[in-house]
């Protein structure tokens, strides 16, 4: 069962097209809404005027700032234990970057709508715009929000051991800066609600991570009990760590719904995917480490900005994570670590997938490699001589179990032969009887850790309700929501194994908050190392009481019982009943209700990976192209493989785009969106995409998951960049800090070289 | 106005409104929300849909187009309730959908494209899928779903 590719029951809906998607909904009467967006980048509204549109044939109510509650709420919707900021309103009398919203429409279809937003009149006072940290961080420039210095929170610092001690026995010194840009999650299925009010009672179909959290911030910002709140998500097509948010749209349908006493339907275009989203977050790191000639890291020295754009969302989770994790992935113990997030007037940077460690370890990665040249090393062995191991301080303040990172570069390291194959581009170019040609191939290497769950940034809960049938089946009833990456097969699995009962005879019950457990929301590379846990627990209590009723039975005591395929034997004998025969009623009468719900506190668990990549850079063009990877993942017992070689490719997918063509565009005099649609924000197509070799070891179990299971989601994206960029130095001989690494950029980097 | 087409192999007559797409026609006035509405502006392919035998982004397509012709949705790929398409069984076998959003134009494509080239290689599958993007999957997974559906349909 563990480790099996069963057949996900998600997928014969999404294949046949049955599969229901929250904006597949259709309802009697309902309306259908759109957004009115701001043109300018930081703006007071000096006057707003919805009267013509109101007046128009089929329009059945318009909100602006003037009819919506004013209520400061959280941007990012996690519970309170997290550093959250309280820095939004449904609707503000002020904008803070282009393409906010400013008012909505609902009408009787979704073609009146637009027509109608043009009938709002608006009149803006504009107000000095920042869209870069410098312009924001400048000296007397008036606040974005409430703080004065337009940082999102006071700066994280990160202190261990002593850093001038270290540096002061460090041989080498290796300092540089290293810039990110702003991919997108881009997730397939734009934003999309209905809502429904029935009296008292509000009703929401949301493609949403976080149903409960949404329950919670709807009740909190309407003032409404969480009884009268019913969230409701089945299938969802995609949400990458954005859709853990709340976009204003939600509070705005419910409040249109309740207006018209008419269902509403709010759905983003692909356009408004971009404007009103979420990316990652841009930002700078500046990093210095020290070494000794032996390689071992001696002191390491970090400040990370980031850039929040017009609100906080998720920006103090972010830097807390991404700044912390360089306490990590190589070893050191003097590191003094800062990492600043600043608001501007740009589109907002929220949770995306690697979650602030993408951009840290990029930098941290490169400069390894920078230090290994220097050192005269091979780089995997400078890295395998750092890499953290059982034991080790982890970012989140507990020991590494295992030697996963150590395992994943030893494995790749022999499954390219990457002691031969690296510096074979730049062999080529300084032979002098031959002509190399345009074309420059190269390896690189990337490794990453990533946690599972979000602690100790939040103090998680994996919550479960396990209950077996009159006929021996079973229905798992969880709070977690099915992205699309297989969790709740895998929490399925989770749950057949425990208990000794065919797959097939589990069924998982979700996406309806009247029903379900509480749940904290799909993020964080949780669900199958936390939700699968807390199942775990709840069908082993179920099990517990299967094996007392089956003990009666068989005349023996339960301690001498264990379920097979959905029998209770008698261990080392043929004697025993079928679960379904135990569980059913006897002589007319039910057997008790057999119901079990559980709690999983999780700390954290560490995940690893090394990627090993190969590509090609066309030095007339500066085009480069990714030929193949391999990446090696340590996440501990895997559940279900294809899923996690799923999960592992569509990472590097996504990781591929950020470090070569992805970048969302803000133009730097109107703060306008310049590139918000898949022709001009490019993605990587069948056509880009290298054949992947993905070897999964399971090498580092970890005690707190599930039969040793641990998260693999964020691990993929997080490697593949750094070994992309290292891949391009081994080509080409220069060396990129910053991404996406654009041909105009590779041209430009050659030329210098070349002029030395 | 009204149109007659005939859907998945069914006669239907359709009441449409002139300026509507064939994707919001066939979500809505059809009945048929399986096709995916991923960007309404012909850049992403999740609804794609086989227009007189030719693949075609419904979303640039307008409903009143549709008059006299012949559609198949991803609702139409199913050859029988009991029985899957070998395209979706493999879909569902080697991984080829995670969210399942962009899986019902891909399919359809997919469909299309064998139904052309019964065994196309690995480089005309991807030159194939160009136009439908997926964000889940890499594509690895869904290129061998293909090729495994085109060998089990030739044999």
């Amino acid at each position: 069962m563990i480790g099996e590719s069963v057949r996900r029951p998600d997928m014969p809906g999404k294949v046949t097209g049955r599969a229901q998607y929250a904006g597949d909904l259709s309802l009697p009467g309902m309306l259908h809404a759109k957004t009115k967006r701001s043109t300018v980048a930081h703006a007071r509204i000096k006057r707003i005027d919805a009267t013509k549109a109101l007046a128009y044939p089929g329009v059945k109510a318009v909100l602006t700032h003037h009819d919506v509650p004013r209520v400061l709420h959280y941007g990012s919707p996690h519970p309170r234990s997290a550093s959250v900021t309280k820095d939004q309103y449904i609707l503000d009398s002020r904008v803070r970057y282009w393409g906010e919203s400013v008012a909505v429409v609902a009408a009787t279809s979704e073609e009146i709508a637009e027509e109608a937003l043009d009938l709002i009149e608006v009149e803006y006072e504009e107000l000095p715009a920042a869209f870069t940290v410098e312009q924001a961080l400048a000296p007397g420039f008036p606040p974005i929000h409430e703080r004065a210095d337009n940082l999102v929170v006071d700066p994280v610092v990160v202190r261990r051991g002593d850093v001038d001690q270290g540096f002061a026995e460090a041989d080498l010194v290796v300092e540089g800066t290293y810039a990110m840009g702003r991919p997108t999650p881009a997730y397939m299925e734009p934003n999309v609600c209905v809502c429904r009010w029935d009296d008292d009672r509000l009703t929401v179909w949301i493609s949403t991570q976080t149903p409960f959290m949404v329950r919670g911030s709807l009740a909190e910002v309407l003032g409404l009990p969480h009884h009268k709140v019913r969230v409701l998500v089945d299938h969802m097509g995609g949400g990458f760590g954005a859709k853990q948010d709340l976009f204003q749209s939600e509070f705005l349908c419910a409040l249109l719904a309740q207006r018209t006493r008419r269902p509403v339907r709010m759905e983003f275009t692909r356009k408004e995917t971009f404007l009103g989203g979420r990316s990652r977050h841009p930002g700078t790191v500046w990093l210095r480490q020290g070494f000794k000639k032996d390689g071992t890291i001696t002191a390491r020295e970090a400040r990370v900005t980031f850039n929040s754009g017009a609100y906080g969302s998720h920006a103090p989770g972010v830097t807390a994570v991404g700044t912390a994790a360089l306490t990590s992935l190589y070893r050191c113990d003097n590191v003094h670590l800062e990492g600043r997030c600043v608001y501007t007037n740009t589109p907002i940077a929220g949770a995306f997938r690697g979650y602030g460690v993408v951009q840290t370890y990029y930098a941290l990665d490169i400069q390894m490699e920078e230090a290994a040249e220097r050192l005269g090393m091979d780089p995997a062995e400078l890295k395998l001589r750092n890499a953290v191991r059982e034991g080790d301080l982890s970012p989140s303040g507990h020991p590494i179990i295992g030697h996963g990172l150590e395992d994943c570069i030893r494995r790749g390291v022999e499954e390219v032969n990457w002691k031969q194959i690296r510096g074979q581009g730049r062999k080529t170019e300084n032979q002098e009887d031959s002509d190399p040609g345009p074309i420059r191939r190269g390896w690189g290497m990337g490794c990453e850790m990533h946690g599972s769950s979000a602690y100790p940034g939040i103090k998680e809960q994996g919550n479960a309700t396990v209950r077996m049938n009159e006929d021996g089946t079973v229905q798992l009833f969880t709070g977690t929501t099915g992205l699309g990456t297989g969790a709740h097969t895998a929490l399925a699995q989770v749950v057949a194994e425990e208990l000794g009962v065919r797959f097939e005879d589990v069924s998982v019950v979700h996406g309806d908050t009247d029903v379900v457990p509480w749940d904290i929301g799909a993020f964080a590379s949780h669900t199958t190392y936390m939700g699968g846990r807390a199942a775990q627990m709840a069908a082993a209590e179920v099990k517990e009481e299967v094996l007392a009723i089956a003990a009666e039975a068989l005349e023996a005591s339960p301690a001498d019982l264990e379920i097979r395929q959905g029998r209770v034997r008698i261990k080392g004998s043929d004697r025993g009943i079928s679960v379904r025969e135990a569980v059913s009623p006897k002589k007319g009468l039910p057997t008790k209700q057999l119901i079990a719900s559980a709690s999983y506190t999780p700390t954290k668990s560490y995940s690893f990976a090394a990627h090993f990549v190969e590509v090609q850079v066309d030095t007339e063009t500066g085009q480069v192209d990714v030929l193949q990877v391999v990446p090696v993942h340590e996440i501990g017992r895997v559940i279900h493989p294809v899923a996690a070689e799923g999960q592992i490719e569509g990472g590097i997918q996504q990781g591929i785009g950020h470090t070569l063509t992805e970048d969302y565009i803000v133009d730097p005099v109107t703060g306008r969106s310049l590139n918000a649609g898949f022709v001009d924000y490019k993605m990587p197509l069948s056509m880009d995409m290298p054949p992947i070799r993905t070897i999964i070891l399971e090498t580092a179990p970890d005690p707190g998951g599930p039969f040793g299971a641990k998260g693999v989601g964020e691990d993929p994206i997080i490697a593949i960049g750094p070994a992309i960029a290292n891949a391009v130095y081994d080509a080409t001989g220069v060396r990129f800090r910053h991404y996406p690494i654009t041909p105009e950029q590779v041209l430009e980097g050659l030329r210098q070289k070349r002029k030395g | 106005m009204k149109i007659s087409l005939t859907l998945n192999g069914e006669a239907r007559e359709l009441e449409v409104e002139p300026c509507r797409s064939l994707l919001d026609v066939l979500r809505n006035e059809a009945g048929l929300p399986g096709t995916k509405k991923g960007c309404d502006v012909g850049d992403c392919g999740a609804c794609t849909v086989i227009l007189d035998g030719k693949p075609v982004n419904s979303c640039l397509v307008l409903g009143v187009e549709a008059e006299g012709r012949e559609v198949t949705t991803i609702e139409g790929i199913q050859p029988a309730p009991d029985r899957l398409h070998p395209l979706q069984e493999k879909f569902m076998q080697l991984g080829g959908a995670q969210c399942g959003f962009c899986t019902p134009g891909m399919i359809v494509m997919a469909k299309a494209l064998l139904d052309e080239n019964p065994s196309p290689t690995e480089e005309e599958i991807r030159f194939g899928i160009a136009g439908n993007i997926c964000r889940c999957t890499g594509y690895t997974k869904i290129v061998e779903a293909i090729q495994a559906a085109a060998e089990e349909m030739g044999k």
